[in-house]
């Protein structure tokens, strides 16, 4: 049998398709910066301008000193309640976790059981009567409210449960004839161990919750408490029939944090966010 | 004699007693952190949603009398609730299908033996890290009618201007559009991790055969992966069925209610009606309709072990 053969160089179709998906996909953000340093009748003209004709850093200045608009205090405090949520949800979620990979107690199963069940409840159902708590709790407007009520994940107990089970047993044992109690074998075998799995949830709660608009748009109300997604939302709605560039530029001036960040670890994160979602397996 | 026994016993029997209910007094330790949140911000939350559907509770009212199922059956003739209903089966619906095409194709050629992967990888990835806010506010303006760059690249086509987010029955695919742009990347990662679970010897002996390249996908690559496909499908849907952000930043629900999805009408009813009671049932809905579509999750992934 003859073996098949393209005229093409090896690989021809791969490189042309991932070029045309790779420019899908970085054209929108690339034609966002080209217009953050246009001026607004630059902006509003047929056929549209791709390339600033004498760039301009006015709708960059305007965004960062604008009295409505702080970007400065909303990357703050997104940054804040991300990592304080991360925080919690990991402090919470990996003792639990631990019990119930690894601790033999009447209604284990039951009880792990029953916390899988509600994974089945969206979220959605707690919204207002977790508002009307943060209400009468007067936590509107603090980062409690945007830490808080949603760090019992039980995504993330399950996930670490998959993965504490598969530390190995003689571990803790050789630690227990040392002298280990129940916490020394958590906090000096399991977790260590278990260094990846913690850094993947860390870094997918992490990365929901800095991008979440629901929740921190109904319990922050006032310019200095708000976080980055609101903000663009509240800068959006004020001013892109006003001076469209602004609102291109607070696009991208808000995500070049979190896209630094990307860069620099990508490999941690892209293999964080596999791991996470591959829940465990 | 008999008695040192019983003794002996008794306290062996003790021993293992205290080392037991040692081990339970450590479990609850550990889980009680966690069980406390736990109790106050999901179950005591979904109890108190379930009862206040039953009242008519707006948040301005001291009097918020009981009324039965009454808000139940204003919700079957709630308008507004079947059209949200609609709009996010359909923007579910297309943006599923549209990510998992997507995601699957990027994932095959990234997978592909190249140079140039990881950086391929990294960038196709890269979307999916920006918050709905920015994604919003640049595809709303790439979508403008009269001065978007979608527009201008069709004027080449001789395609007039195209009135993407204005239009009633464009409006749901243009911000499917959007979200597909923005959310095929975690799918994307989800695939490469099940491709490389294909062991390599396959395709070999495929190859030998004199399998073509098409021939390798179909009849290799997709049906070895069809666990993965359906795990993202469903996740899929349970994730965009909740969508919210792109119409509440792109088209604040509209032209009219033709992008209002249930995430977004819920908004509406709590937080610009006040009416808490009925956001309760609508919440309620919401959530019977996702509780059933995950239980058909759990069924249909648990019954993928075929192979």
């Amino acid at each position: 049998m003859k073996p098949e053969r393209s005229i093409l160089p090896q690989h021809t179709v791969t490189y042309v398709f991932l070029t045309l998906l790779g420019l899908f996909v970085v054209f929108p953000m690339l034609i966002a910066i080209s217009q953050s340093f246009m001026t607004n009748q630059e902006v509003n003209r047929w056929p549209p301008q791709i390339i600033p004709v004498e760039p301009t850093l006015q709708a960059i200045n305007a965004v960062l000193t604008q009295q409505d608009l702080r970007l400065d205090l909303w990357l703050r405090n997104s940054l804040i309640a991300a990592t304080g949520y991360t925080a919690a949800v990991l402090v919470l979620c990996a003792p639990a976790a631990f019990a119930f990979a690894r601790l033999r107690f009447p209604g284990n199963n039951i009880l792990f059981g029953f916390l899988l069940v509600t994974i089945m409840i969206p979220s959605q159902v707690t919204l207002i009567p977790n508002y009307l708590l943060m209400r009468d709790l007067q936590w509107l407007d603090t980062f409690n409210a945007l830490i808080f009520p949603g760090a019992a994940n039980v995504f993330g107990v399950f996930l670490l449960r998959q993965f504490f089970m598969q530390v190995p047993r003689d571990l803790e044992e050789a630690a227990v004839l040392d002298g280990a109690g129940y916490f020394g074998r958590f906090w000096h075998v399991i977790l260590p161990l278990s260094r990846n799995a913690l850094t993947a949830l860390g870094i997918f709660v992490f990365l929901f919750h800095y991008n979440d608009l629901f929740w921190p748009f109904i319990v922050t109300n006032s310019l200095e408490t708000r976080t980055l997604p609101v903000g663009l939302a509240i800068l959006n709605s004020s001013y892109a029939g006003q001076y469209r560039p602004m609102v291109l530029s607070g696009a991208v001036l808000s995500s070049i944090p979190i896209l630094i960040v990307y860069i620099i670890f990508q490999r941690q994160i892209i293999q964080g966010i596999t791991l996470t979602g591959m829940g465990g397996r | 004699m008999s008695a040192r026994a019983n003794s002996a016993g008794n306290r062996n029997w003790r021993f293992t007693l205290t080392l037991k209910s040692r081990e339970t007094l450590a479990a609850c330790a550990f889980l009680a952190p966690f069980m406390v949140f736990f109790a106050v911000f999901v179950v005591r939350a979904v109890v108190e949603a379930v009862r206040m559907s039953f009242y008519d509770w707006h948040i301005l009212r001291p009097m918020r009398p009981y009324i039965g199922i009454e808000n139940y059956i204003e919700l079957i003739n709630d308008d507004v609730w079947w059209i949200s209903l609609q709009n996010t089966i359909v923007f579910t619906a297309l943006t599923v299908v549209g990510t998992t095409i997507v995601a699957l194709a990027a994932a095959v050629a990234v997978t592909r033996p190249i140079r140039a992967q990881s950086f391929f990888r990294v960038l196709l990835y890269m979307p999916s890290l920006l918050s709905v806010g920015a994604v919003g506010l640049i595809w709303v303006w790439l979508l403008n009618t009269q001065f978007g760059i979608i527009n201008y690249g069709l004027s080449f086509l001789g395609i007039r201007p195209v009135n993407w987010l204005g239009d009633p029955g464009l409006v749901i695919p243009s911000l499917s559009l959007t979200t597909i742009w923005w959310g095929f990347g975690f799918p994307m990662l989800i695939f490469i991790a099940g491709l490389q679970g294909i062991p390599e010897q396959l395709y070999e002996a495929a190859r030998i055969d004199g399998g073509s390249n098409r021939d390798l996908f179909f009849y290799i690559t997709l049906p070895l992966l069809r666990p993965t496909i359906l795990f993202v499908t469903v996740t899929g849907v349970i994730s965009h069925f909740q969508v919210y952000g792109q119409p509440f930043i792109m088209t604040t629900g509209g032209p009219g209610r033709s992008s209002y999805s249930l995430i977004f009408y819920l908004y509406q009813i709590a937080w610009t009606a006040f009416r808490m009671g009925y956001g309760a049932a609508v919440a309620v809905c919401i959530a019977v309709i996702m509780a059933v579509m995950t239980s058909i999750q759990f069924i249909v992934l648990s019954r993928r072990i075929e192979y």
